[in-house]
């Protein structure tokens, strides 16, 4: 495929390197003639120096035959404004990073509309999943990243005594905006259909909106069942330490936050009332160890500087927290972060070229992500003028156990859908499509 | 665009009882379910979508006035509500002042032309001091009611 890269930074670099060995064509532009130089001599891509905002500059970079533009320079306006002139320009799919949580609001203006972008991510954000997900079950179904963000995905083990085991999916009482997604017994996954009885120890993914999920749990867990809840420690009070902090049901997680700012400090006590926020610096042991570090289950650090976080990474890993997992940018620290002790290091390259690996689609496929156990894939799907999947309601659709519609999106809203429910042309779906009937879903969802 | 497009006037509050932002919030929700203009299930979902837009930066505009508003697919057209507060509430404006005029805005996501010129709608209206005051001062949701009809009819700024 041909790739256009907009801004040569950590992670543009990286994500233009890593796509270069997979074989793609990839073309980057950056406005730093040093870059352009260094990426020219050390990688296998065309560097072009020159504004990114800049039709003359996208013209030279051939954004007209490009399969996937990538907006990821340093500035949030230049990567909007990029971004969708590529899509003009005719580009087929185009991605922008942005900071700024304003951009990815729709209440008073909908940029990707606007804009006419695919996709716009944060990568704070999208790292904040990440440490979200290895923090609840790094099995589940990643549906986190889908659908911006709308969609929370819960798994649980069916317990012998509820209201649930024993009976058929399809005489459940369900709340509505909750869909049973997969089931595992034994070993093995499959997409649930209405048809399957539960057992007592299946483990289900509940996927809907938050709220929702959190009523349809009691369904399948035990009446008695009342586990103490996690403590997670995070360091940092940043994008990714918000979200994150959001992200974590105050159900299941104590949380406490450090953050050196004051101001940033009263703002996050505001945004989220169920977290402990406090004024602290999370690079100092005494502090580490007054606040607890040394007992929670969770020890997160994301503070923007990936020396703190290694450091304090390594302090929380001596005083006994349990899991420790630090935010690292840079490519070359990546290899010491275990030899020092930290469970895990993420970094947003890898969160970014995650994402960009799942957008090199053909078709109606905007994106797709495989489960752990290889029996699931997740699609995210255009639904296109004239494709077989708009011709009747979802309970007509010859989808069962083999394709279930997770969520629609629908003019930038997120719902879990019903059976009466019938595609629209301009709706992106999310889609847990079974493997062994990959082909078949996906044609329904091409124009024959 | 005029008021008498997206405001309901059943639902028009004046002498709010709230006193601080999430109050207000709700109960000019309310007002719109009260005038059967939302759904009673959708409620509360509809008062956490404006709460979180609130969250990204204050919509009080300054002059003690605040537009509230968000996109929910749950109505099918525009719909919107005014409320008035003689002792002004504190909704994080810009230039600090407590707020004593709402205008809380709810729009289905596939029209975002009616939301803008909504929005704008109220703006170049508010440009005209006198109306902005007389609304403040209102006791009773006809008076507003009123005024909205006068500005509708190009009383205060012309066009």
């Amino acid at each position: 495929m041909r790739i256009l890269v907009l801004g040569a930074g950590t992670v543009g670099r990286w994500i233009a390197d890593m796509l270069c060995r997979r074989r793609h064509s990839v073309i980057v532009v950056d406005h730093d003639p040093h870059n352009v130089r260094r990426i020219n001599s050390e990688l296998d891509v065309r560097a072009i120096e020159g504004n990114a905002s800049q039709s003359t500059v996208l013209f030279q970079a051939d954004v007209c035959g490009a399969d996937i533009c990538l907006a990821v320079t340093g500035d949030d306006e230049v990567n909007i404004v990029a971004a969708s002139m590529a899509k003009a320009l005719g580009t087929r799919r185009s991605i922008a990073r942005v900071y700024a949580p304003a951009f990815r609001d729709l209440s008073t203006f909908d940029y990707q509309r606007h804009f006419n972008i695919d996709s716009i991510l944060s990568l704070e954000q999208l790292t904040a999943y990440e440490l979200t997900r290895a923090i609840r079950n790094p099995d589940a179904i990643p549906l986190e990243h889908f659908a911006r963000g709308q969609l929370e995905v819960y798994e649980m083990e069916v317990a012998g005594k509820s209201s649930a085991a024993g009976e058929k999916l399809r005489d459940l009482k369900i709340p509505g905006g909750v869909r049973i997604g997969s089931l595992a017994r034994e070993g093995r996954m499959w997409i649930a259909s209405g048809e399957d009885e539960l057992h007592s120890g299946d483990r289900v993914s509940l996927v809907g909106m938050p709220d929702a999920v959190a009523k349809a749990r009691v369904l399948f867990g035990g009446s008695s069942e009342r586990t103490s809840k996690k403590r997670v420690m995070i360091a940092g009070g940043g994008e990714t330490g918000y979200h994150l902090a959001g992200s974590l049901s105050p159900h299941d997680y104590r949380i406490v936050m450090l953050e050196q700012d004051v101001d940033r400090c009263e703002h996050l006590s505001k945004l989220l009332p169920n977290v402990t926020v406090i004024k602290a610096n999370a690079n100092r042991r005494s502090i580490l160890e007054d606040e607890g570090a040394g007992t929670v289950d969770h020890f997160v650090a994301c503070t923007g500087n990936d020396e703190s976080n290694i450091m304090s990474g390594v302090e929380a890993r001596e005083l006994g927290a349990a899991r420790v997992m630090c935010v690292v940018g840079r490519p070359d620290y990546a290899n010491v972060v275990g030899k020092l002790g930290i469970d895990r290091a993420v970094s947003e390259r890898d969160v970014l070229a995650r994402q960009v690996l799942g957008f090199l689609n053909e078709g109606s496929v905007i994106s797709q992500r495989r489960l752990p156990n290889g029996e699931i894939a997740v699609y995210e799907l255009e639904i296109v003028e004239g494709s077989q999947v708009t011709d009747a309601t979802l309970a007509e659709l010859p989808f069962a156990g083999r394709c279930l519609i997770a969520a629609i999106q629908r003019d930038g809203f997120v719902r879990v859908p019903r059976a009466d429910d019938q595609l629209k042309p301009g709706d992106i779906v999310v889609a847990l499509v079974d493997q062994a009937s990959t082909e078949e879903c996906l044609s329904m969802f091409n124009v024959a | 665009m005029k008021f008498a497009d997206f405001i309901n006037t059943k639902a028009i509050r004046a002498e709010l009882k709230a006193v601080s932002k999430e109050e207000v919030i709700q109960e000019l929700v309310q007002s719109l379910l009260d005038a059967g203009q939302i759904e009673a299930d959708q409620k509360d979902d509809i008062i956490s979508a404006i709460m979180k837009r609130e969250e990204l930066g204050s919509t009080g505009i300054g002059r003690g006035v605040a537009v509230p508003h968000t996109k929910h697919p749950s109505v099918q057209k525009l719909v919107g509500t005014v409320g008035v507060s003689s002792e002004g509430v504190d909704f994080d404006s810009l230039d600090g002042e407590r707020v004593q005029l709402f205008f809380l805005l709810i729009s289905p996501p596939e029209r975002p032309g009616d939301h803008l010129r909504a929005l704008e709608n109220i703006s170049r209206q508010l440009r005209d001091e006198n109306f902005c005051r007389f609304l403040k001062q209102s006791k009773t949701p006809e008076d507003i009611s009123q005024l909205l009809q006068e500005a509708d009819d190009n009383q205060f700024v012309s066009g």
